[in-house]
């Protein structure tokens, strides 16, 4: 039985880590000074917390007080709840902000972060997570990883013309990447006559690799050991549904989360937007791996590669997956 | 060497915030001082001063601050700002549509800025505070570059997306003067075809009654007489704030663009005198070297001085030594120019004075007036000799003269000729 998270059942109850010490008058009105500029939300979420020390209320203090820095006109990006609205480039925060942010964040909930911890935090989910994991004690994440093309290129078994991913983001919790279509693909000089679509089966096969680079950038394994590019395989998938029609000029927004991972086998669910228009999804599919000395790997390609023209050559290692349009 | 124009300005002022009132203000002699709300406590034995209006900069937090209609500062752009920076940022706006720049204009690796603010004490005296009481990682991560004395040119050439030569100055109340002259010289060197200058101070409480202790500030209660220069009763300076922004182009520039021009800036001169820190030399010898080094290196004889902008700043000491000054000068039997002390009606903006009075000597020379030197009842006897001028005289000066005198004994002197 869980008790009221709120409700700390006796006078010298102590529930939570973050419950310092007494919360006073006198510091409610410091409280509300500090955050005199922030919603009346986040202001309620810091007395809550400041009371009975529950980091639930942390996320909503955190994201009102990014959002009292942002500029009015990108604020209405943080109501998307989006975990990888990205501090820099979607939200205009450049680091003396973030320390305006960090400053504030320490104020109201009584806590140190110490610059060397800033550094790594690069989205709204990444302080989100930072946060909750210094005020429950935790060790902290791993940070989320950028990978622009030339970095992806170096790591991945799959490389052009058949790489659907142009940049992406590797967490922990999952991995996030765009690919372009920019109709000089191959296959769309048949698919379809006069009619460029971009196959169901391919927007399956970006998904997979995806999943490739979350295993291979994202998952933590054994010591010593690391996941081998060369053993990476597509075994299935389910739930499989393509919703819009996808043509030269869209800009894919490919996700990934995992929901299984035991070697050999890691199974995602995955959607694909365009915007904000569902695109396809996929309720399951997954992939088996290996693992390998982490010292006899050898890097595939480590230096910047300018994606090839496309031209026909060998299929992808991943994906055979037959999307239902396809 | 290429001649160098004033082609554009700017003025946030006691007297005006704007071109034409401070015109009007300066032509009618309104004066901009008051009894200053942050003075009229018991303890503050000073009670007028010459705020600037249409602002309310009074909060440490820069969110709180209000601004005139028509000025909107991103809060990015506010945080490390300082009172000063921001009078100076309005300024600015006036100073490039006066001169009818376009963005490109302004920011390419010819164009410049120099600048002259005392920093803000205010907001150096709020971090330092909040430092010592609230640790030392509590403090608003731009404090210091909302404080310390360059708070201005930091601003301005970030905000303006200036590429060419920047800096500031620190000669106290010759600051803005010494940043005209040396903006003067890299255009007649041909380093900068054009250059911002720029003079601001926050003029607020804590800029102003620092100075109360060293009996430089006038006691008055009368906001009439608290400030007059020259005049026997004289008994302080009356302290202000603002920002007033100076655009200078060479001849080469003025005439691609094919822009008007107020006056030629013909050149400076600047002499110290050695003396003492705080207290100008009894005789007003620097100050008098530096008249005669301007004339010299503008070619102007003596005789053809039209109008003087005195720095007179209506204390004891520094009023005398500058009268005799003018005096070693414009001797007889040579025609004496007009001269007035304008912080009559402005008070002194110590770092501002210099591009103030530069401005206003700008204004003289291209709409035709010689501001007179106001609130005179009884003219000092040291001044005898002097063409001191007590009304606004309707005829256009062709050769003006600008002083200033700064803390250490630093002078400068300004020449501006009609164009």
């Amino acid at each position: 039985m869980v008790p009221n998270p709120d409700q700390p059942t006796g006078p010298e109850a102590k529930p939570f880590i973050g419950l310092a010490k007494t919360f006073t008058p006198e510091d409610e009105a410091a409280l509300r000074e500090s955050l005199k500029r922030c919603s009346p939300s986040t202001f309620e979420a810091a007395v809550q917390y400041r009371r009975t020390g529950n980091p639930e209320h942390v996320p909503a203090v955190v994201i009102g007080v990014i959002e009292r820095f942002v500029e009015p006109d990108l604020r209405v990006k943080l109501k998307e709840a989006d975990d990888d609205l990205r501090l820099i480039d979607d939200l205009g925060v450049d680091s003396l902000t973030m320390m305006e942010i960090v400053v504030l964040v320490e104020d109201v909930l009584t806590m140190t972060i110490n610059n060397d911890e800033l550094r790594n935090l690069r989205t709204v989910g990444d302080v989100k997570l930072f946060i909750d994991c210094k005020i429950r004690g935790l060790p902290l994440p791993k940070p989320t990883k950028f990978l622009p093309v030339e970095q992806i290129v170096g790591v991945m078994p799959i490389q052009p013309p058949f790489l659907f991913l142009n940049e992406a983001s590797v967490s922990s919790s999952g991995a996030n990447a765009k690919y372009k279509i920019t109709g000089q693909e191959f296959f769309l000089q048949g698919h379809f006559k006069d009619n460029p679509v971009m196959p169901a089966s391919i927007m399956l096969e970006a998904l997979g690799q995806l999943g490739v680079l979350f295993l291979l950038e994202g998952i933590a394994t054994e010591q010593g050991k690391v996941v081998s590019p060369s053993t990476i395989f597509f075994t299935g998938c389910e739930g499989v549904r393509a919703h819009r029609i996808c043509r030269p000029g869209d800009i894919l927004s490919i996700s990934i989360k995992p929901k299984r991972t035991k070697m050999p086998l890691a199974t995602f669910e995955g959607s694909i937007r365009v915007g904000q228009e569902k695109a396809a999804i996929v309720e399951e599919f997954t992939l088996t791996f290996g693992l390998e000395d982490a010292a006899t790997v050898t890097p595939l390609v480590r230096l910047p590669v300018v994606p090839a023209p496309t031209s026909i050559t060998g299929l992808g290692q991943v994906a055979n997956g037959t999307g239902p349009n396809a | 060497m290429p001649k160098v124009y004033i082609t554009g300005l700017g003025f946030i002022t006691s007297i005006g915030n704007d071109r034409a009132s401070v015109t009007n203000s300066l032509r009618t002699l309104q004066h901009g001082f008051e009894h200053y709300a942050p003075f009229q406590g018991p303890e503050v034995p000073v009670k007028i001063a010459a705020p600037v209006r249409g602002f309310q900069l009074d909060s440490t937090d820069p969110e709180d601050w209000t601004f005139p209609a028509g000025y909107t500062i991103k809060r990015e752009v506010l945080r490390g700002m300082s009172p000063n920076a921001v009078y100076s940022w309005c300024a600015m706006q006036q100073a490039i549509a006066d001169a009818r720049l376009t963005d490109a204009e302004v920011s390419n690796r010819h164009t410049g800025l120099y600048a002259a603010s005392g920093g803000s004490p205010f907001l150096m005296g709020h971090m330092l505070h909040r430092m010592h009481t609230q640790g030392i990682m509590k403090c608003s991560p731009l404090g210091i570059v909302a404080s310390i004395a360059g708070t201005l040119n930091f601003n301005l050439v970030a905000h303006f997306r200036i590429k060419g030569a920047s800096g500031g100055f620190s000669s106290a109340c010759a600051s803005s003067s010494h940043a005209l002259g040396f903006a003067y010289d890299e255009l007649a060197l041909g380093r900068q075809k054009r250059m911002f200058v720029v003079g601001a101070e926050d003029g607020n409480l804590d800029a102003i009654l620092p100075f109360a202790s060293m009996r430089a500030l006038s006691l008055q209660t009368d906001p009439n007489l608290a400030s007059r220069p020259f005049d026997t009763g004289r008994d302080g300076f009356v302290g202000t704030g603002g920002a007033v922004v100076l655009v200078l182009e060479t001849e080469d520039e003025v005439a691609r663009r094919g822009v008007p021009v107020y006056c030629e800036v013909a050149g400076w001169g600047q002499a110290s005198d050695g003396h003492n820190v705080a207290i100008s030399h009894p005789d007003g010898q620097g100050l008098a070297a530096a008249i005669q080094l301007a004339l010299e290196a503008t070619a102007t004889p003596v005789e053809a001085v039209d109008y003087v902008n005195a720095h007179a700043t209506s204390t004891p000491i520094g009023d005398t030594s500058e009268a005799r000054a003018l005096k070693s000068i414009f001797r007889p039997p040579t025609t004496r120019p007009a001269i007035s002390s304008t912080k009559a009606i402005t008070g002194h903006g110590l770092s501002l004075a210099g591009a103030m009075e530069s401005g206003f000597c700008a204004l003289a020379i291209r709409d035709g007036f010689m501001p007179g030197s106001a609130h005179i009842t009884n003219l000092d006897p040291e001044c005898d000799g002097l063409n001191i001028i007590r009304s606004t005289l309707s005829a256009q000066p062709r050769v003006v003269l600008n002083n200033v005198s700064g803390f250490g004994g630093a002078n400068v002197s300004l020449v501006f000729k009609q164009a």
